[in-house]
């Protein structure tokens, strides 16, 4: 065990001071969060869906319903309190007015009546205090009609927590799993090639080393990196973008080690099929575009047309989005979890399998 | 060659790559302490011949003995006890040669090696040893590789083209580190294509082309087994050796590229008889070199081709 624990810092050490290969490691995928999230976490599109609740029959009620009606970024949906609460916190809507019985006739007899507002301020901050601002000021704009000494409405704040899935969140846990695919691809089965090509793997088998603990370290490598590209990309969506972890990171990073583990052993296999190195980037590559754009990494499943639909449910990458998904920020399953994480496993020890028997040494 | 215990011993050791005899039929013995030289030129079959007996390659037919143990049944004891120069470091290029070695004692667990220090100062990189593999010249990565081999304190050291493609200066560096390990009594056995090389540092040689072994013995009695003569060597321009074996004292003459040797028994003679010849207009002499037969001039003999790279 000593042995595949120096060739592991050896190799740890090889890959720290490749600062190429360090680079394009971390920058690929922290690049592709960043454009992501400049692009989605924006507030390009100011549009909220609001939970309008009227639960007074008076005349100041109804008109107050008819202004937030007319404010331009609501799209008001009416219902009962109960309903439009369980919306909110299904993410459905972004808030809830709740205009109480009484307002009425309380805003005619000169006392200040109460406007209640229902929102989720960790969803999104900016997105909050842009809603909070649309309500006050027609609060403001209402109250300015009424000569009262004390203005008849006020705003009364409350806060839940609600699921939220915006598109960093949908986005966070594909481009994860689109770079533990290319850990797998490009990070481990051109480089095996090449040790081979180079002779270095015929040339080791002059010295006692059994070549399983040269495979272990190697494999040991690729799963510390895999870790560490998940904990920069989480690490960047949490702070930078606000991202909300839902589940714990210890699962996150158990999903994140067997998808590593699939990828890797898909790479050995891709390593056992192409003589050259040459061929191994165009199998890699030939692997890595179907899987970039049929596995819903960057859009749901539900934008593909049906015919693709066996295709979708092959591939590896799909379950791998789906796990990372559903630990990391809670989605709505694809698959149930056992499914994803079987079908992981079950690649990994086929392909495992499959490169034991036929990965070659020269 | 202090004693003559067989270290390695080659029977009947076959190799065919489809049609081509990669190795036909050879047979030889390596001694104890001795550093013995595979000399051919490339494709000839020494590597093929070299990496069987290291266990890297399954013979056809024969058999090998190392150490009294069998190839490739005893493949990893063997392994144990011989250390073999590895022609890459591509591994971990980016390494220091400290930690190389540091990292190949691991492969030998529960056995005696030779400390790091000690293997940096027996290749003399010791001003190297914090220096990335990636970064040290030709030379120094070789003999990097060298100390690599020696990690295990090993009973024979395999050294496969040792300087090929390194600059006589590099070259000299290595044989010097060679004779060392000489002085010490290892076993060496080594393949090479430059004749030179086998006549400096090998105590026998064997002279192997198209798979067989067509000589075998020290270089000097080699030389001395088939030349007493001299060989002078000139450019004419022309191609035909022929012309120049009927001149008085000439035993044996031959070309290639051009260039001329003719082998004599009687320099004076010859000579007078060439310039003779040159004066008359038969002829003419550029580059004249007269000296000692060599491996090149006994391999030149056997095979009527020079032994090039």
């Amino acid at each position: 065990m000593s042995t595949v624990l120096s060739l592991y810092r050896a190799s740890i050490k090889e890959f720290v001071r490749d600062r190429s290969a360090l680079f394009w490691t971390f920058a690929f995928p922290v690049i592709f969060i960043v454009l992501f999230g400049l692009i989605f976490s924006g507030s390009s599109s100011p549009s909220y869906t609001v939970g309008l609740v009227n639960e007074d029959d008076g005349a100041v009620g109804n008109a107050l319903a008819q202004t937030f009606g007319q404010v331009k970024p609501f799209t008001i949906k009416t219902g009962t309190r109960e309903a439009e609460l369980d919306h909110l916190k299904k993410g459905q809507i972004d808030l809830v007015i709740i205009i109480p019985s009484g307002l009425s006739q309380a805003v005619s007899s000169g006392q200040t009546a109460k406007v209640q507002m229902v929102y989720d301020p960790s969803g999104n901050a900016t997105n909050a205090q842009i809603v909070v601002n649309i309500v006050q000021q027609v609060l403001a704009d209402f109250n300015s009609g009424y000569t009262h000494v004390t203005p008849p409405l006020a705003l009364a704040q409350q806060t839940v927590t609600a699921h939220h899935e915006s598109s960093i969140d949908f986005l966070m846990p594909g481009i994860l799993a689109m770079s533990l695919m290319q850990l797998g691809l490009f990070a481990t089965a051109t480089p095996l090639v090449s040790l081979r090509q180079d002779q270095v793997l015929r040339r080791l088998g002059a010295t006692p080393l059994p070549r399983w603990k040269l495979l272990a370290s190697q494999v040991m490598l690729r799963l510390t990196i895999g870790l560490a590209q998940a904990a920069v990309i989480v690490g960047l969506s949490i702070w930078v973008f606000n991202v909300h972890i839902e589940g714990s990171l210890l699962a996150v990073a158990g999903v994140v080690l067997l998808g590593a583990l699939t990828f890797v052993a898909i790479g050995y296999l891709v390593a056992s099929l192409a003589r050259t190195v040459e061929s191994a980037n165009g199998i890699t590559t030939a692997v890595n575009f179907p899987m970039m754009f049929l596995s819903g990494i960057f859009f749901p499943l539900a934008l593909l047309p049906a015919f693709l639909t066996p295709v979708v449910r092959a591939l590896p990458l799909t379950y791998l989005a789906d796990a990372l998904r559903q630990v990391a920020v809670g989605s709505v399953p694809e698959f149930p979890m056992m499914v994803d994480l079987a079908v992981l496993a079950g690649w990994a020890v086929v392909c495992a399998l499959l490169s034991a028997r036929f990965f070659k040494w020269e | 060659m202090a004693s003559t215990t067989d270290v390695i011993r080659v029977e009947n050791l076959r190799k065919y790559y489809g049609k081509t005899k990669a190795v036909d039929d050879i047979n030889f013995a390596v001694y104890s302490g001795e550093i013995f030289g595979m000399l051919g030129p490339n494709g000839a079959g020494k590597s093929t011949t070299i990496e069987m007996i290291e266990g890297l390659r399954v013979p056809d037919a024969g058999a090998v003995s190392v150490l009294g143990l069998r190839q490739p049944q005893d493949a990893k004891a063997i392994k144990q006890r011989i250390g073999i120069q590895l022609q890459t470091t591509a591994l971990y290029p980016r390494l220091t040669v400290t930690e190389l070695l540091d990292l190949f004692h691991t492969f030998y667990p529960g056995q005696r090696t030779v400390p790091t220090a000690e293997l940096i100062r027996t290749v003399d990189l010791e001003e190297k040893a914090d220096t990335r593999s990636k970064q040290l010249s030709g030379g120094q990565k070789q003999r990097l590789s060298v100390a690599l081999a020696l990690v295990n304190d090993p009973e024979i050291l395999f050294l496969d083209e040792p300087t090929t493609g390194m600059d006589p200066q590099a070259r000299r560096q290595l044989w010097d580190v060679v004779e060392s390990l000489r002085q010490r009594g290892k076993t060496i056995l080594m393949t090479t294509h430059y004749m030179e090389e086998a006549q400096q540092l090998c105590d026998r040689v064997a002279i192997v082309d198209h798979g067989h072994i067509i000589e075998l013995g020290s270089p000097a009695d080699l030389i001395q087994r088939y030349f007493t003569d001299i060989a002078i060597q000139f450019q004419d321009g022309q191609t035909s050796a022929e012309r120049y074996a009927a001149l008085p004292g000439v035993s044996h003459a031959a070309t290639e590229d051009g260039r001329v040797t003719v082998y004599s028994t009687d320099v004076p003679r010859t000579m007078a008889a060439l310039l003779e010849r040159e004066r008359e207009g038969g002829g003419v002499l550029q580059n004249l070199n007269v000296h000692g037969a060599t491996l090149e001039d006994v391999f030149l003999k056997l095979t009527g081709r020079a032994l090039r790279d």
